[in-house]
């Protein structure tokens, strides 16, 4: 029972930070400088178009009418629709979402696959030079700025060694439908399409990797930390005094638990990187909802605006919840609010 | 690897008729395709494949909403229209075989060519023109302003026979029609979900153009095939494919290049990446002289750009040699029309002059001479080009004893900022092209008091004789009141420098030296149209 009002709490929680984040960004994205329906219609239109535009939008209409519309329509699920692409908002996201998720869950993969092992080594050779050299790496790709990262990753493999394609999903033209998941890799696989297949994964290797190298490092520090503060526990002593060998040791007594936190940090990062991979997507032309949210930002898009966002919160607000559920599932003093 | 992607391949399917593109050939048809995956027999069978780089793909394809050079671009490869626009500015038939005009100018009755068809097969016929025009003014986007207030009715006379009627003679009607790109009528109300098909024409093509889209559009680009069946016909050595990647920033740019994925380079880019391009050496450069005007609009209603003198100072004080050859390239300009106009250039409009002395001696002239005279320049945030010219500018200035603010803004406040006199700051830099091939087009939108209120007409002249002469020139079908009236009003402008006329864009295209066909069109990227393309290399 308590479990339950502890998951409905956390629920109304979700709605009433999905609610407080419908209203900033609709008064944020009003503020923006610009027309929206100049800038739709471009330089040339008449005032007379402008302003019909500006009716048709309901832009005349008061601010709390505008957002009490908003909402009617939001509850529908109908979020409006783009003046950029003239379509329907839900359509176009649902275009796009795949793309940017397809790129985050690689660049999850990346952190989890290249992180781990080396927070792994780092505390396993603690103070010597794997280590020092580790955190050294960790450090830069943890500090490195993102488009600065891609960037150079764009000009090495693509410019100069001409190793790897640096823009899209998939060669252009290729003409293939991603049509069951929406991500290609998976498709190409269901499909049994293994040019396709090799493809998607060479395509997606410059910006997974541009995008993980912050979380690679995070993962790297966050995991060895974990690992050392583990190894003084007395249970992993008891271990090594019993004879268990070395490699159940940190596998099972010292990774494991220790996998807490670099696993909430890649959760974390899986759902923000929804709505932040926009710099990536915008370099590598990587057709993705955050790259699509930003070319509605500059053309004060309002609806695909408020769309982008709240797709993006809402995923954001469900991984935090799942999390969440997840962590009151293992602890029971999360789920009973701190009682013992 | 995907046949067509990549350094060799594409390459391979650029060259026409070469051994490897009949080598990829011979492999398809030898069944060898399933290796190959079914997605990818397409560039296999393509014989010319062109790639352009685009920093963005239209948002939507809807010919009724095209706003710039880049909807445009694509929308004349997928659509056609009754006319179109020839290198020069001539118009020449295109779904319309011939026109006639009325004695006063008030009506244009086109016939329909007899073989013209859509992309499946049906034939265009007025009732499609109808559509086309009817939809365009529901909506009222795109080009729909140019006609509104000037076009009555438009009707079908019969199947082939359309007829547009107008409220009163406009000289420059003939040159708008280009603008009117016509659209499938039983293909689009049968994707019409009460929304006059705007969701299914945003991604769907239903025109009579040359081309059929193959793939996208997408965030990293779009494809367009020949259509083989296309009513107007072909050249010898067509452009079977035209892909548009998206490529962002130049970094791309030059990574496509390097990899052979481009075939074509767009205009815009920074010189050192002409360069690197030059030097791979398979490009040729082109650089070519526009229509369209690098200005700088001032105020002439706010102080202290509201004195003639003033402005006139501030155009002795432009360094226009260094702004053309060190800043951005360019050719001269004299006045509001640029060289593409040059049959309307009246003789004798004296060139721009860099000249300080002269600059001071207008200052002394002026009501503000005496005191500090505090001056804004606007510019557009984050452009490099523009920032150097308004130093450039403020440094000058300040020698004349003006106080300068520079004020960057992007682009979205700029065009708020021009709503009202008191917010449009005394100098501001703005590029302006025609939208059609009229001279009317440079001066209704940037000089007529209807037009105030918008980016193009940040002079704010609102002059009741710039008005007369503009619609003196608009309602007569006599060329020679025309060129007169186009004439006085250059003269008039350039009296009363309501701009400084920094130079005439010159547009550097980089393309491969296989192809050829660019000439440019003094319309919205009709040069973008691939009909006119050729690739020469076996």
């Amino acid at each position: 029972m308590e479990y339950l009002v502890f998951l409905v709490r956390r629920l109304l929680w979700s709605l009433l930070v999905l609610f407080g984040l419908s209203v900033v960004i609709f008064v944020i994205a009003r503020g923006m400088p610009g027309d929206p329906a100049r800038m739709a219609l471009g330089p040339t239109a008449s005032a007379d178009q402008v302003a019909q535009l500006r009716e048709t939008m309901g832009l005349d209409l008061p601010l709390v009418t505008q957002y009490v519309r908003y909402l009617g329509g939001l509850a529908q699920g109908d979020l409006g629709r783009s003046l950029l692409t003239g379509r329907s908002v839900s359509a176009d996201i649902s275009d796009t979402f795949a793309a940017t998720f397809e790129l985050v869950l690689a660049t999850i993969l990346i952190a989890f696959v290249v992180g781990l092992p080396l927070g792994v080594m780092a505390a396993q050779w603690k103070d010597r030079w794997p280590d020092n050299s580790i955190r050294l790496f960790a450090l830069l790709s943890a500090v490195t700025p993102t488009f600065l990262l891609a960037l150079l990753l764009q000009i090495l493999a693509g410019y100069v060694l001409h190793v790897l394609p640096t823009t899209g999903r998939l060669p252009i033209g290729a003409g293939f439908s991603a049509d069951i998941t929406g991500l290609v890799t998976v498709d190409a696989l269901l499909k049994g399409n293994w040019a396709i297949l090799g493809e998607g994964l060479r395509h997606l290797i410059l910006p997974a990797f541009a995008l993980a190298a912050a979380s690679v490092g995070q993962v790297a520090l966050t995991t060895r930390a974990s690992m050392i503060d583990v190894t003084s526990q007395d249970y992993v002593e008891a271990a090594r005094a019993f004879g268990v060998p070395e490699r159940v040791r940190v596998l099972k007594y010292m990774l494991r638990p220790a996998l807490v936190a670099p696993m909430t940090i890649l959760g974390l990062s899986f759902a923000s990187l929804i709505g932040n991979a926009f710099v990536v997507e915008l370099i590598f032309a990587w057709p993705g909802m955050a790259s699509y949210g930003v070319r509605t930002i500059l053309q004060k898009d309002l609806n695909a605006v408020m769309g982008v966002v709240m797709v993006s919160g809402a995923f954001f607000v469900m991984v935090n919840l799942a999390i969440d559920v997840a962590t009151g599932l293992i602890d029971p003093r999360v789920r009973l609010g701190g009682r013992s | 690897m995907v046949p067509g992607q990549g350094p060799g391949p594409v390459m391979g399917c650029s060259q026409l008729g070469s051994d490897k593109m009949k080598t990829w050939n011979k492999v398809a048809s030898a069944g060898a395709g399933l290796l190959l995956g079914t997605a990818l027999a397409g560039p296999a069978l393509a014989q010319t494949v062109i790639t352009l780089d685009t920093p963005e793909v239209p948002g939507s394809l809807d010919p009724s909403k095209i706003s710039d050079a880049g909807d445009y671009a694509l929308a004349v490869n997928l659509y056609d229209a009754l006319m179109t626009v020839l290198p020069g500015g001539a118009l020449a038939p295109e779904l319309a075989e011939s026109w006639e005009v009325n004695e006063d100018a008030t009506e244009a009755t086109f016939f329909i060519r007899e073989d013209a068809t859509f992309t499946d097969g049906s034939p265009v016929e007025a009732s499609d023109v109808v559509y086309s025009y009817d939809r365009l003014m529901r909506l009222n986007q795109g080009p729909s302003n140019l006609f509104a207030g000037v076009v009555e009715s438009v009707e079908a006379v019969d199947a082939k026979t359309v007829r547009f009627t107008l409220s009163k003679t406009f000289a420059p009607f003939l040159a708008t029609v280009p603008s009117i790109f016509i659209i499938n009528e039983e293909v689009a109300t049968a994707n019409d979900a009460g929304d006059d098909a705007q969701e299914w024409l945003a991604t769907n093509p239903a025109g009579a153009g040359a081309y059929l889209l193959k793939d996208g559009p997408s965030g990293s680009g779009i494809v367009i095939e020949r259509d083989e069946d296309y009513y107007g016909g072909w050249n010898e050595s067509p452009i079977d494919e035209v892909r548009w990647i998206v490529a962002p920033d130049d970094s791309t740019v030059r990574s496509l290049a390097a990899s052979g994925e481009l075939t074509m380079v767009s205009a815009f880019r920074a010189p050192e990446t002409y360069d690197a391009l030059m030097e791979m050496g398979r490009f040729t450069q082109e650089d070519t002289s526009t229509a369209t005007a690098y200005l700088l609009k001032l105020n002439t209603q706010l102080a202290p750009t509201d004195d003639v003198h003033i402005r006139r100072a501030i155009a002795y004080a432009t360094d226009y040699d260094t702004i053309r050859e060190v800043i951005y390239p360019g050719e001269e300009l004299t006045g509001p029309l640029p060289p593409a106009f040059a049959d309307f250039i009246p003789e004798g409009l004296p060139a721009p002059e860099f000249d300080m002395e002269k600059a001071a001696e207008e200052v002394a002239q002026s009501s503000y001479a005496g005191a500090p005279i505090p001056i804004t320049l606007g510019y557009v945030a984050g452009t490099q080009f523009e920032e150097e010219i308004s130093l450039l500018l403020q440094s000058n200035l300040e020698q004349l004893g003006f106080e300068v603010t520079q004020q960057a803004d992007p682009w979205a406040r700029v065009v708020e900022i021009a709503g009202a006199v008191e917010t449009t700051p005394n100098v501001n830099q703005v590029f302006f092209g025609p939208t059609y091939p009229s001279p009317d087009s440079m001066f209704f939108s940037q000089y007529h008091s209807d037009s105030a209120g918008s980016w193009t007409s940040m002079e704010w002249l609102e002059d009741p004789e710039i008005d007369a002469l503009i619609d003196e020139a608009r309602s007569s079908g006599d060329p020679e009141v025309q060129a007169a009236a186009y004439g006085e009003l250059q003269e008039r402008i350039v009296d009363m420098q309501a701009d400084v006329f920094l130079l005439t864009l010159t547009f550097q295209l980089v393309m491969d030296e296989c192809l050829t066909g660019y000439e440019f069109v003094p319309m919205q990227s009709v040069p973008s149209d691939f009909t006119r393309y050729e690739w020469l290399c076996d």
